[in-house]
């Protein structure tokens, strides 16, 4: 049996069948099979939702790409004609949908040490991973020092560097299927990932 | 290559992006040069830091989302009947968004609650308890349900559509497909480390192509040390496989809990067959150990052994 990974990094067993399988599901939602879509859907959300969580960091921000990016599907599904993959289309509305996101909040400038959620806005470093029992106090601190690094550095990328480097980094995407989901080419999203990188490494690179 | 060329590419590098000659090229620089072997060290070292601020999602919000969106395609399929340029201008002007839904049914509810209220003391709402369980139907309960959309019914009526959070129990074999995506499902995608650990405990002794990556990654990226130490636990059945012994190494090097490292080399050790050499890579990776900053003790010492036998046996 064949396993293969694809370019959001999911672990596909059988990947000719999975892919026959998607065609089917693609066909059967095109002609009006609401349960083919949900299917359809359910493949692709926990993704979709991860990366627009991780992207605009905020729940509620998410919920609504989320939402924005399914409903977008479902009205141009009927004129999806197999010219490039199910994934790289709806990658592509996915990214335009945070990109839009992302450029709003640069213009609001919004502060970028809070996250909005269901009992209000709360400080973002209360949200950091858990540590871990076995690393000492120091370590720890230092852990939280990386974050925060992390996490102003992350604010210094333009939102279409964020998202090139989002899709790479955190979604294992390569950088062709990105290039094909923003629209550009595939050397233009290895110039923007580098672009990210370098800036990354200098924020990070002679603090580890 | 020079060492600034090999450092600006480095990121690149590891996300395996260049060409194949710019990778030739950088590992032939890698080899002779300790500045930017140093280099990659740290490039390494952030990307792994990077992993640790990813923003899981809770199940809470993608079932929330899953309902929004249901609804709202519940919306969709309900303007079917209007076509043409109607349908695109209502789509784009009055698609139901989730603000606008919530907005709509809480000012339903103000007015279900005064309108209810009334009735009550009138005493004409047969239908709800006091505690708020529809009885008559017997299917709803208000704790596991949400009001998802709300629409006149003729002239005094309402059509409510609830969403109610349903458990279902499935049982089977672990060769049984639904069992296995579930069981494999919970090990990448649960919020909840409890879940993680008793899904890897389960599958762990399983050898499928499936397992073996999902127990891979869970060693690598899993958050919780639980679950990467039972995911490790699984991978020493697969002991000729590379991409493991590759995966257990940089484990080995990079991993943030003491407890994991320790379970990595007892794992990467005795895949060497005993009395045999112990291959370069893996002896490379001993001597970095000893050579880096890692405290652990046990590591330390099991590494010492194993490259001090080594050292013993090599032919001059």
């Amino acid at each position: 049996m064949a396993t293969s990974v694809d370019t959001l990094g999911r672990v596909a067993v059988n990947g000719v069948q999975d892919r026959s399988n998607e065609t089917t599901l693609i066909k059967a939602a095109q002609s009006g099979d609401a349960e083919a879509f949900e299917q359809l859907v359910r493949s692709y959300d926990q993704s979709v939702l991860r990366m627009a969580m991780n992207l605009l960091r905020s729940p509620e921000d998410a919920r609504d790409v989320y939402q924005e990016a399914f409903l977008r599907v479902f009205r141009k599904l009927p004129q999806f004609r197999f010219d490039c993959s199910f994934s790289t289309w709806l990658y592509r509305i996915v990214a335009n949908l945070c990109l839009d996101q992302l450029r709003k909040r640069k213009v609001r400038k919004e502060e970028a040490s809070s996250l909005e959620t269901a009992s209000g806005e709360m400080d973002r470093f209360q949200f950091l991973p858990e540590q871990r029992a076995d690393v000492d106090p120091q370590r720890q601190l230092f852990s939280s020092e990386v974050s925060s690094r992390v996490n102003s550095v992350l604010e210094t990328l333009t939102p279409r560097e964020r998202l090139v480097f989002e899709m790479r980094h955190y979604q294992g995407m390569r950088l062709r299927a990105i290039g094909e989901s923003l629209g550009v080419t595939e050397e233009a999203a290895k110039n923007c990932l580098f672009r990210a990188t370098q800036k990354m490494r200098a924020a990070l690179g002679d603090f580890l | 290559m020079t060492c600034p060329q090999v450092q600006t590419n480095l990121s690149l590098y590891l996300y395996g992006e260049l060409e194949f000659a710019q990778e030739e090229a950088i590992e032939r620089h890698l080899e002779s040069c300790a500045f930017c072997q140093l280099a990659l060290t740290r490039e390494k070292e952030w990307h792994a830091s990077l992993n640790a601020e990813r923003q899981d999602v809770s199940l809470e919000l993608l079932a929330d989302c899953r309902g929004d969106l249901r609804t709202a395609l519940r919306s969709e399929r309900g303007q079917g009947w209007l076509s043409g340029p109607w349908s695109r201008l209502l789509s784009q002007r009055f698609s139901p968004t989730r603000r606008s839904l919530r907005l709509a049914t809480a000012s339903f509810l103000v007015l279900a609650g005064f309108a209810g209220a009334r009735l009550m003391d009138s005493g004409l709402l047969p239908m709800i308890s006091a505690s708020g369980t529809v009885n008559r139907m017997g299917l709803l309960d208000t704790a596991h349900a949400q009001v998802r959309d709300i629409q006149p019914n003729g002239q005094d009526g309402v059509r409510i559509v609830v969403d109610q959070m349903q458990q279902h129990e499935v049982t089977g074999k672990l060769d049984d497909t639904l069992v296995r995506q579930l069981l494999l499902s919970a090990m990448q995608d649960s919020a909840d480390p409890g879940v993680r650990v008793d899904s890897v405990e389960i599958l762990q002794h399983q050898t499928s192509p499936d397992v073996r990556d999902a127990l891979l990654n869970s060693a690598r990226n899993d958050l919780n040390a639980a679950v990467r130490i039972k995911a490790l636990q699984g991978l020493a059945q697969f002991p000729s496989d590379l991409a493991i012994r590759a995966a257990l190494e940089y484990i080995l090097k990079h991993d943030s809990s003491a407890a994991v490292r320790s379970e990595a080399i007892d794992i990467l050790l005795p895949l060497q067959a005993p009395g045999s050499v112990v291959s370069p890579d893996v002896l490379t990776t001993l001597q970095d150990i000893l050579r880096s900053q890692q405290q652990d003790t046990y590591v330390r010492s099991r590494s010492q052994q194993v490259v001090a036998a080594a050292e013993a046996t090599r032919i001059y």
